[in-house]
């Protein structure tokens, strides 16, 4: 892999944009701005993992509630921690324009499953909406407001009524969420 | 996956149905949608799936203790719920690409022997939890004990990724890359079943390589390169796309769609200058260009302003055009350009405006929820783009002030009393009343006005600064109402009390929209009525007017930025602190926009070069927005909805203001005299009558006998508009029709999967009271666990529980399966490492509970006496024998003899299959019993159950 190359090479990069939803330049950029991640030592190993440390310093993910949680459902190590240049690209081709619903939908239903049991039960709810509405005490809802929030949304999309929600009823709940698409992206 | 064609689960009435847009994908694609495998099932089949598996596993074979069976009770142990050492196995997302892809077919089919692929029925049921289910095959991380299981899967996956390629194959190079793109897999693993395909494909082509098949290869590959090229390019020429980013990370996407609103505008106003410029402009200057300016008038500057004086004979105007110029060096008839430039000009900018506004239209209201507002609405249109932390901060708070809004709306309901519903009633009647009186009032003022004007107007051609300048107090009224009286009416919001925000917000856009539209109504009347009447070169006379509402209304949005945001912001942080720093009110700037570009959609016919104006305006108020809005305004506190609103915006742009100006140029050319002196159509009936003449001079030429005939047969025949307009109808009626059958096979459908939960539901109460009847079964506990209230509270984690059990078995199955003992070290570690359901808060998982005991029994002691309680034997014996046997004997304890081979006679699975055979029954389906792959012995009669449910769908979508 030609990653810790200064350029990538043609082949790689048509590669790149066969297997991505991002254009040349997109692709250029992303990798310029992984080698930056890199510390000196990496940027010589045959295929350089950036620490999650350092991908969380990006100004696309710093202030993200979920940066986290999306470094660790990109990441394919063993220790679920840092990425390669190729997760990276996973990760901006899942939150390009381009990229369509289904991929949205799955990488988020990935990413709020805190616990990566494959369904959002109560407790991945109650730590999504803790993410969205803010970690700290005060700003947290209280017990009561949670339990009603979190059987709303399980009377919303719990098509099945087995207390979670599947990826296939997520699924449905976003494709009924035309705001989404819009949102759930991140460039460069 | 072709097993799921195969039968087992796959259910067409999803799969094929039309109705539902998530499954309207390529064939292969819906299988590659689950969560954490490579190859899931579509959406909706995944939800049955999982319901149905869980259910079906053990008695997936007649035989649910026999070696067979093992497989299927071993899958189990893929369930996320069950142990998990997960320290030691690669983690769930992350499997190497030959492993990765697809599941065999013949889950049900092959062997039941010790080779059996133990995760093969969960097939339909945890390709998503395929992660986990290696895990548990491999639950220390060294597989070796459990390699002739291994080399099973192995023949299973490679099975599976060879119909993933092979269907991959069978695409299209484009479809295929999509296909490709499009899987929710990492890159590795794309890129290993991209090179499998190509791999495949190329070996195929050496065998029957054909220049054809190579020429088109080539012809595609080179077509998709010029394809990415245009993209990088257009992407490389992206206007603003910093400014963009920034906008959309500190203000969300609502505020964002504004600016990306202005931009598609310029883009058209662009657009539109080019090609006028350069097929009107261009040609005319060519053969003349001095402009036609009597001797006594002079360049006075006030022209910017007015528009009149010298601009009036330049080629700002159409005035300035003429026909003769065209006996030039080359024969270019300036009448037909400018007909036709104008006309594909309206018909492009209509086809896209239409187009956007349809596929936005079907994005975001067709399928989105009608009911709207819930929670999850605002749960996942968290906006990732946004990066500000500032930013940031205010959207959880905002967000959180609506979720708490959202549940008191819903806790509260709306009871009104009478009184109050009069009341309020009465307040909406008013305040529409008193903004449609004053969007007449404002039309019959500017309507005084304009008469007023004309009267002291004169065809003269030299006239006084003075008086030139009297012809600012129109567009002046007309800016300042345009300005003044939306502010008005947001202040009805005060005392207006609307039950949602939306109809808040929509009411404020229909008020602005029917005043705007009155003005410029009563204007076009007025020029249409009296201008086009009176003057010599009327055309001229509106195209200065346009020029001066276009340039008025520049200035007033500028002053309006000025006064909206920094004023606002100015009293708001300095005076009255309770006001706040404003909000950017994007619907309100994305009417003036609206407005504007009306302007310039009217005028195009009366002054070409107009779009230059509008370029230059929309430029400065792109930068200046920017700027305002990001010292003077804070991000919007409502999120979401901002989908929905950009489609109203763009139907706003289309029905009023796209087809109004369109209808008013049609009046123009087909109807209204062109001036007699001046202008390109001088001495004609009408604009349209150009192409009469043209067609009267093409009936000369031979060649061009089919363009007439078009034109008489087609353009100038009733009867072909007559024809067009019932087949449209027909067409408009069956899709109708059509719209109407899907949203009835939506609800069925949504009905079905109610019911298949409920199916879940009842079969597992059914299998939680036979294991609470059993005599040596703790009871008590159970009961206490077990909720007591409705199944559909009380099922909640029913399936987990019956996934507990499963794991269990499959716990003790294994090692006996592969006749070695598991190591007791790991299952152990694995047990108190994991937090289990049942530990989980889930107080319905009494069974999981208790069969988990028994089996952490069964683990860890030796074989004791059917009879005995396996929960109050100690489990800290080491094992001494084979945990299945263990697992066996306890089974036998309690449910009696063992169970014969052929039969699924075993209590349990006895009602389970009474219970689907009568649903069955019930169904009416069932005739064949669905594909052959399933042996009736083998396969458990839930799954028929539910092949004759989907076959009775089956049959129910074909009458369809």
């Amino acid at each position: 892999m030609g990653a810790t190359a200064s350029h990538l090479g043609k082949d790689l990069l048509s590669e790149y944009q066969e297997l991505t939803f991002l254009t040349k330049q997109e692709i250029l950029l992303a990798h310029k701005r992984f080698t930056e991640l890199l510390s000196r030592e990496d940027k010589n190993l045959p295929d350089p993992r950036a620490p999650t440390e350092a991908i969380l310093t990006l100004p696309e993910l710093k202030s993200n509630p979920f940066r986290e949680r999306i470094v660790r459902v990109f990441s394919t190590s063993e220790s679920r921690d840092g990425l390669t240049f190729e997760d990276f690209l996973d990760l901006l081709s899942a939150f390009s324009d381009s990229a369509t619903l289904e991929i949205k939908s799955h990488y988020a239903f990935r990413i709020f499953d805190f616990d990566d049991d494959g369904t959002l039960d109560e407790n991945d709810l109650e730590k999504l909406v803790n993410c969205l509405t803010g970690e700290t005490e005060e700003t947290r809802l209280t017990p009561d407001e949670m339990k009603q929030l979190i059987s709303n949304i399980l009377e919303e999309s719990d098509i099945d009524k087995d207390g979670t929600v599947n990826l296939s009823e997520f699924q449905h709940v976003i494709s009924r969420s035309p705001d989404f698409v819009s949102s759930f992206k991140i460039v460069l | 996956m072709s097993h799921y064609s195969d039968g087992s689960f796959y259910n067409p009435a999803y799969h094929d149905s039309e109705t539902l847009e998530l499954d309207r994908r390529p064939p292969f694609k819906p299988r590659h949608s689950n969560p954490y495998a490579q190859d899931p099932p579509p959406p909706w089949q995944a939800a049955r799936a999982s319901a149905v598996s869980t259910v079906t596993g053990p008695w997936a074979n007649a035989d649910p203790w026999e070696g067979g069976a093992g497989g299927g009770l071993r899958a189990l142990g893929a369930l996320p719920l069950g142990p998990r050492p997960s320290q030691h196995q690669e983690p769930p997302w992350q499997r190497q690409p030959d492993h990765s892809s697809v599941h065999g077919e013949g889950s049900f089919h092959d062997a039941a022997g010790p080779s059996r692929f133990p995760a093969t029925f969960s097939a339909n049921m945890t390709m998503r939890l395929r992660g986990m289910r290696r895990m548990s095959m491999f639950p220390n991380g060294d597989p070796s004990h459990l390699s002739i299981t291994e080399g099973a899967i192995r023949n299973e996956l490679e099975y599976e990724e060879q119909n993933l390629v092979k269907e991959l194959m069978a695409c299209s190079t484009k479809e295929r890359i999509e296909g490709i793109r499009k899987l929710p897999m990492t890159y590795h693993e794309k890129k290993h079943i991209r090179n499998r395909v190509l791999a495949s494909k190329s070996s195929k082509k050496s065998r029957h390589l054909s220049c054809l098949a190579d020429c088109s290869e080539r012809m595609s590959l080179s077509l998709r390169r010029g394809a990415s090229g245009v993209a990088a390019a257009r992407q490389a020429l992206d206007l603003w796309q910093g400014t963009m980013k920034e906008v959309g990370g500190s203000f969300g996407s609502s505020v964002l769609s504004y600016f990306l609103f202005l931009k598609s505008l310029l883009l058209l106003n662009v657009f539109s200058f080019v090609i006028n410029f350069s097929f009107i402009t261009v040609p005319m200057l060519a053969y003349d260009h001095v402009p036609h300016v009597p001797p006594n008038v002079t360049f006075r500057g006030l022209e910017l302003l007015t528009g009149a004086g010298y601009f009036r004979y330049t080629v700002l105007y159409y005035g300035a055009y003429r026909a003769d110029s065209s006996t030039g060096l080359l024969h270019y008839n300036i009448q037909l350009a400018y007909f036709f430039t104008i006309a594909a000009y309206m018909v492009l900018c209509g086809a896209a405006v239409l187009y956007s506004m349809a596929s936005s239209f079907k994005m975001n209201y067709v399928l989105s929820d009608p009911v709207g507002g819930g929670s999850w609405q605002l749960l996942c249109t968290w906006d990732f783009s946004v990066t500000n932390e500032k930013a940031v901060r205010q959207r959880k708070n905002n967000l959180r002030i609506q979720l708490k809004e959202s549940m008191s709306e819903r806790s509260q309901g709306t009871s009104l009393t009478p009184a109050e519903k009069m009341r309020h009633f009465g307040i909406h009647l008013g305040a529409w009343f008193i903004s449609t009186s004053m969007a007449v009032g404002c039309g019959n003022a500017i309507y005084y006005l304009s008469q007023y004007e004309q009267q002291q107007a004169t065809n003269t051609e030299d006239w006084s600064p003075a008086r030139e300048a009297e012809t600012l107090l129109v567009p002046f009224v007309v800016s300042l109402i345009n300005l003044v009286v939306p502010l008005f009416y947001s202040l009805f919001n005060k005392f207006e009390l609307y039950s949602s925000q939306r109809r808040q917000i929509y009411a404020l856009i229909i008020r602005n929209v029917i005043l705007k539209m009155s003005i410029l109504g009563i204007l076009c009347y007025f020029w249409v009525n009296e201008v086009a009447h009176k003057f010599l070169c009327w055309e001229s006379m509106v195209g200065q007017a346009l020029y001066r509402l276009v340039v008025f209304d520049f200035f007033f949005m500028m002053l309006g930025s000025f006064f909206g945001e920094f004023l606002s912001k100015v009293i708001g942080t300095r005076w009255i602190p309770g006001l706040g720093v404003p909000e950017f009110d994007v619907a309100r700037n994305v009417l003036d926009l609206i407005y504007a570009q009306t302007l310039a959609w009217i005028g195009i016919y009366f002054s070409p070069l107009l779009p230059v104006l509008q370029i230059f305006k929309f430029l400065v108020l792109f930068y200046l927005k920017k700027v305002s809005l990001i010292q003077n305004c804070q991000p919007p506190r409502r999120v979401g909805r901002a989908a929905q609103m950009k489609t109203i915006f763009i139907a706003l742009l289309f029905f009023p203001s796209f087809v109004g100006s369109l209808s008013l140029l049609a009046y123009t050319s087909w109807s209204l005299t062109p001036s007699r002196f001046c202008g390109p159509f001088k001495g004609l009936d009408s604009t349209f009558s150009v192409v009469v003449v043209w067609m009267n001079s093409l009936e000369k030429v031979p060649a061009a006998a089919w363009a007439v005939w078009v034109y008489a047969n087609v353009v100038r025949s009733e009867i072909f508009y007559f024809l067009v307009t019932i087949i449209i109808l027909f067409i408009t009626f069956v899709f109708w029709q059509v719209t109407q059958g899907r949203k009835l096979l939506i609800l069925l459908l949504r009905q079905q999967i109610v019911n298949e939960g409920k199916d879940k539901t009842f079969l597992l109460d059914k299998l939680q009271a036979l294991q609470k009847s059993h005599p040596t079964q703790p009871k008590s506990k159970i009961k206490k666990q077990r909720r007591s209230g409705g199944s559909s509270t009380g099922v909640r984690s029913s399936s987990n529980a019956m996934v507990q059990t499963f794991l269990s078995v499959e716990q003790g199955s294994r090692g006996t399966y592969l006749r070695e003992p598991p190591s007791p070290s790991h299952l152990s570690i694995s047990f108190q490492r994991t937090p289990l359901p049942s530990e989980r808060q889930s107080p319905s998982d009494a069974l999981g509970l208790t069969l988990r005991a028994g089996q952490r029994a069964e683990v860890h002691q030796p074989w004791t006496p059917p009879a005995s309680d396996p929960l109050v034997q100690p489990p800290w014996t080491p094992p001494s024998e084979d945990p299945l046997v263990r697992v066996m004997r306890a089974r036998d304890a309690y449910e009696g003899p063992p169970v014969p081979l052929d039969g699924g006679t075993s209590s349990a699975s006895g009602v389970m299959m009474q219970v689907m055979e009568a649903r069955r029954r019930a169904e009416g389906g069932g005739g064949r019993g669905g594909p052959e792959r399933i042996g009736p012995g083998s396969s458990s009669a839930l799954i028929q159950a539910m092949l004759a449910r989907q076959q009775a769908q089956n049959e129910y979508d074909d009458g369809y």
